[in-house]
């Protein structure tokens, strides 16, 4: 008993060490799983806070082109107005405007938090997007703000079509460009050309149907591969993100709970 | 008095690192984390296992910063578990150290070596986490490379300003 005692404190540091980084891996590992602690990510209300005054500040900057850009959303709109019969509505979908107080874009794993928290009726899982296109989806809700993923992180997966026929493939980001993104599960015997245009399959209720993602870049067919290697140009630039909307499906509960059965 | 001198000096480094070097985004290659300065600036007095919690400490903070949990917390514990062993192998007359760490008491070129085996060590694990697959691990290492240059530049900066 003694030597045992003897030897577990001449190895203390050693086991200290080893425990640690046991614990920093189960947080690592937990950190990855779906819905996160928004109290130790930046869905925090304080560090929030911080990244909003920061962006508050920084803000002032890019007045004059946050101001184009509302014009031109306001212009775009009025357009959506006049054509609003021919508007299909396929889920009961309720937009919420929300701003961006923190995003980085140089990363792998790329996050940006949003001033709009569960008191505004955020959950994890509902879609971004801008006047542009799609954004990301949120992934970590606190009170006030939360994070999402945007489909700038190797985590995303987003499902997508062709609009010129309806089909269907995988929106992944390889952590390169955040101007690009590659859509995989094309199969090879699809004629792909540059310029197609990409947009939200709908097979989700994340978000409806024919939201703009991007246009093809380049495609290339792998001696004996069975699926292409697309390249995507994305309409987002995430750069300048400043203003986003959250895409609130109110039936989205209710299409989970129905799939997630089937698991 | 002087513990609080310290912990004066790391916050600001804590706030530097959060204020200013994340929202660096130079090319994406270029993450430096200076906040490292303060696990590696600290005297060597304390038992080896309160320098340990000490770094996981920091890591956590770092982390809920980067939404990152758990990647600098796993490194910054990394770099506090080799440290005396680094010091040991560069130092051979341990008394010498008066058990600070700076510049003066370790001289330059052996403080120079020192920041660069532990940053370099820090910044690999931390993008290695980040990167997670060997897809990925060519860019991790130039990452490293160019981002652990960065911050070594910056710490003898901080400290060439400090001890002028």
């Amino acid at each position: 008993m003694q030597n045992l005692l003897k030897i577990l404190l001449r190895y203390s540091n050693f086991l200290v060490f080893i425990a640690l980084e046991v614990a920093a891996f189960l947080l690592l590992s937990y950190n990855n799983a779906y819905p996160r602690s928004s109290f130790l990510s930046t869905a925090n209300n304080v560090i929030a806070w911080q990244h909003e005054q920061m962006s508050d500040i920084s803000g002032y900057f890019s007045l004059r082109s946050q101001n184009e850009q509302l014009a031109a959303e306001n212009a775009a709109l009025r357009n959506q107005i006049c054509s609003m019969d021919s508007v299909k509505i396929v889920f009961p979908m309720h937009y919420m405007n929300a701003k961006v107080v923190q995003m980085t874009t140089d990363e792998m794993h790329n996050y940006l938090t949003i001033n709009r928290g569960s008191k505004d009726g955020v959950e994890p899982g509902q879609g971004i997007r801008n006047e542009d296109g799609v954004v990301g989806i949120i992934r970590t809700v606190g009170r006030n703000y939360s994070v999402v993923l945007p489909i700038i992180n190797t985590y995303s997966n987003l499902s997508c079509r062709f609009s010129k026929n309806d089909y269907v493939g995988t929106l992944q980001w390889d952590g390169k460009d955040i101007r690009f993104a590659q859509l995989a599960d094309v199969a090879a015997h699809m004629v792909v050309n540059p310029g197609d245009t990409i947009v939200t399959s709908g097979l989700s209720p994340v978000f409806p149907e024919g939201i703009p993602v991007g246009i093809v870049e380049n495609s290339v067919l792998k001696e004996g591969a069975s699926y292409h290697t697309i390249r995507v140009r994305l309409h987002t630039n995430f750069k300048r993100l400043k203003y986003v909307e959250v895409v609130q499906n109110a039936h989205q509960k209710e299409l989970e709970e129905l799939t997630d059965g089937l698991d | 008095m002087d513990w609080t001198r310290q912990l004066g000096r790391y916050v600001v480094v804590m706030l530097l690192q959060v204020l200013l070097f994340n929202q660096l985004q130079l090319w994406g290659l270029c993450h430096p984390y200076i906040y490292v300065m303060c696990l590696l600036m600290m005297p060597i007095t304390l038992p080896h296992n309160v320098d340990m919690l000490i770094g996981a400490a920091v890591g956590i903070i770092m982390d809920v910063f980067c939404n990152s949990l758990g990647i600098h917390t796993a490194s910054c514990i990394l770099i506090m578990f080799i440290r005396p062993y680094v010091i040991g192998a560069l130092v051979n007359d341990k008394d010498r150290l008066n058990e600070q760490i700076t510049w003066r008491t370790l001289g330059p070129e052996v403080m120079l070596k020192y920041l660069t085996i532990l940053v370099l060590i820090h910044h690999l694990t931390v993008f290695l986490l980040a990167a997670w697959s060997w897809a990925h691990i060519g860019f991790a290492l130039l990452e490293t490379l160019v981002s652990s240059i960065v911050t070594i530049i910056i710490i003898v900066g901080y400290n060439a300003l400090k001890y002028k």
